[in-house]
């Protein structure tokens, strides 16, 4: 660790490595990457793997079709597998209404050329013949959707950003933010002060404790989400699938288990890391329900991750303007992991360039104070939150 | 020379832990993603002992003082059908 950088990220989570990599390879080579625990500890390893850019809403289009350009040669430009798997991306519709809602984001999806279509039941059967027919009305299937290997993402990005001299520093928690007249001038850590003048808060849950410390109040809250991985099974799932009616989210992975998520229809207060006994059984049960071949299928492990939530869902990407200096790429939901190219790409050439790209514009902070909300139509349990969108407007 | 297995589920050999600890997964956490090991069926019963002495010798440490990856539930793998007809039967129940 040295005494100052020209930029400290807080958060070794798969943004912040990403934008410390992007940051070194535009010539910022003085930069460094506080993790309170290790890289790749907090939701960085614990999510879905999944990725796609079929969104309904242009903004969501354009950041995350940007990150699925990026994931393309994601390998190669990290000189890292990171296993990024082109098996496509299926958002499964199980009621004419939830067909409909496809039928409207793909006209939105053939503005930009995605490479999605609409699915009918046949199609979508003949895909994973596992599925219960009773649960399949259709969908949106993108082509160029897939998967990569979570672990592996945040491994590639670490590597590649020190060989660009990048300083990562494990076990080193922000305690403070020093500010001084209006301007970043450094951070208190754990292991000790650093001086800087650009200041990232990439901190994923705890962004908000971050930004706290800085005096800012951001819209976050903690979102905490179970998943469970089964035993290996014969291939059934060959796509990464998406089923909105049991706000569920799964795939298969390369050893064969079935890795899947589901947000219970009511969430617990309960922020912790602790697996929950309600969330096993209502993820058993909806998984059951959607493929009734997993009746006998062992669930093996069960863990937890938690994120923060914006009211609509979207990232705040870009600078703090009460503060000069402080930086946002926080509060991406569940869907950090599949923006972390473009996220960090995109964040970096603000930096570097003092001007903030168009595909992370609308996500400012300023859209809270402004009421710009983003409706993105696709985020699941969006509906419940509209009350708490309304007080921040 | 024969191979000495550590991790069953997963295929290790103790050569394939060394290699992965030089290469840089010298956290318990990292060792245990990057290989896989405590994530198979066993769910680290067959494996743990073996691979937490032989992770605390390569790394110079005491086993004693090495974190041990969180045990995640269930202590045994069962079958989704039955987590899932237990829920069904206490919504019937709260239905009657």
């Amino acid at each position: 660790m040295k005494k100052n950088y020209d930029v400290v990220i807080i958060g070794g989570g798969v943004q912040g490595l990403s934008l410390a990599y992007n940051l070194a390879r535009g010539g910022l080579h003085s930069v460094a990457v506080l993790d309170k625990c290790y890289p790749g500890s907090g939701a960085s390893g614990r999510n879905g793997e999944m990725i796609r850019s079929a969104f309904g809403s242009r903004e969501w289009i354009r950041l995350f079709d940007r990150s699925l350009q990026m994931w393309e040669t994601l390998s190669r430009d990290l000189d890292f597998n990171v296993m990024f798997t082109r098996c496509g991306y299926l958002v499964l519709a199980s009621t004419a209404e939830e067909f409909s809602l496809c039928q409207t984001n793909i006209k939105r999806q053939n503005e930009f050329s995605l490479r999605c279509r609409l699915v009918d039941a046949t199609a979508v059967t003949d895909l994973i013949p596992a599925l219960n027919p009773r649960l399949v009305f259709g969908g949106i299937f993108q082509k160029n959707g897939g998967i990569a290997r979570h672990d592996a993402v945040v491994w590639a990005y670490a590597r590649a950003a020190r060989r660009l001299k990048v300083d990562i520093l494990p076990a080193t928690g922000a305690v403070d933010v020093m500010v001084e007249s209006g301007k970043i001038a450094g951070v208190k850590t754990t292991q000790g002060d650093i001086e800087t003048r650009i200041l990232v808060n990439a901190a994923g849950a705890h962004a908000k404790q971050v930004a706290d410390m800085a005096g800012v109040e951001l819209p976050l809250e903690i979102f905490r989400l179970e998943m469970i991985v089964t035993e290996p099974l014969k291939p059934f799932l060959p796509v990464a699938l998406s089923a909105p009616h049991i706000m569920g989210y799964m795939h298969q992975t390369a050893r064969g288990e079935f890795a899947g998520g589901a947000e219970p229809e009511n969430l617990s207060p309960y922020t912790g890391l602790k697996s929950t006994r309600e969330a096993t059984q209502d993820m058993a049960r909806k998984f059951v329900l959607l493929f009734p071949g997993m009746y006998s299928a062992k669930l093996m492990r069960q863990w937890a991750g938690v994120v923060s939530k914006t009211p609509d869902r979207g990232p705040l990407l870009g600078v703090v303007e009460e503060v000069e200096g402080f930086l946002l790429n926080a509060g991406w939901g569940g869907y950090g992991f599949m923006g972390s190219p473009a996220g960090g790409k995109l964040m970096a050439e603000l930096i570097i360039n003092g001007k903030a790209p168009a595909e992370i514009r609308p996500f400012s902070l300023t859209r809270f104070a402004t009421g710009d909300l983003i409706t993105e139509p696709t985020i699941i349990g969006l509906a419940e939150d509209s009350a708490k969108q309304k007080a921040w407007k | 020379m024969p191979k000495k297995m550590v991790c069953y589920c997963q295929d290790l050999t103790e050569d394939d832990l060394i290699r992965a600890i030089e290469e840089g997964y010298d956290h318990i956490e990292t060792l245990k993603r990057f290989t896989g090991a405590f994530m198979g069926p066993c769910q680290g019963k067959m494996c743990a002992v073996n691979l937490l002495k032989l992770f605390a010798h390569k790394t110079g440490r005491c086993i004693e003082e090495l974190r041990v990856p969180t045990m995640r539930p269930p202590v045994e793998p069962i079958p989704l059908g039955w987590l899932a007809t237990e829920n069904a039967r206490e919504k019937d129940e709260e239905e009657l």
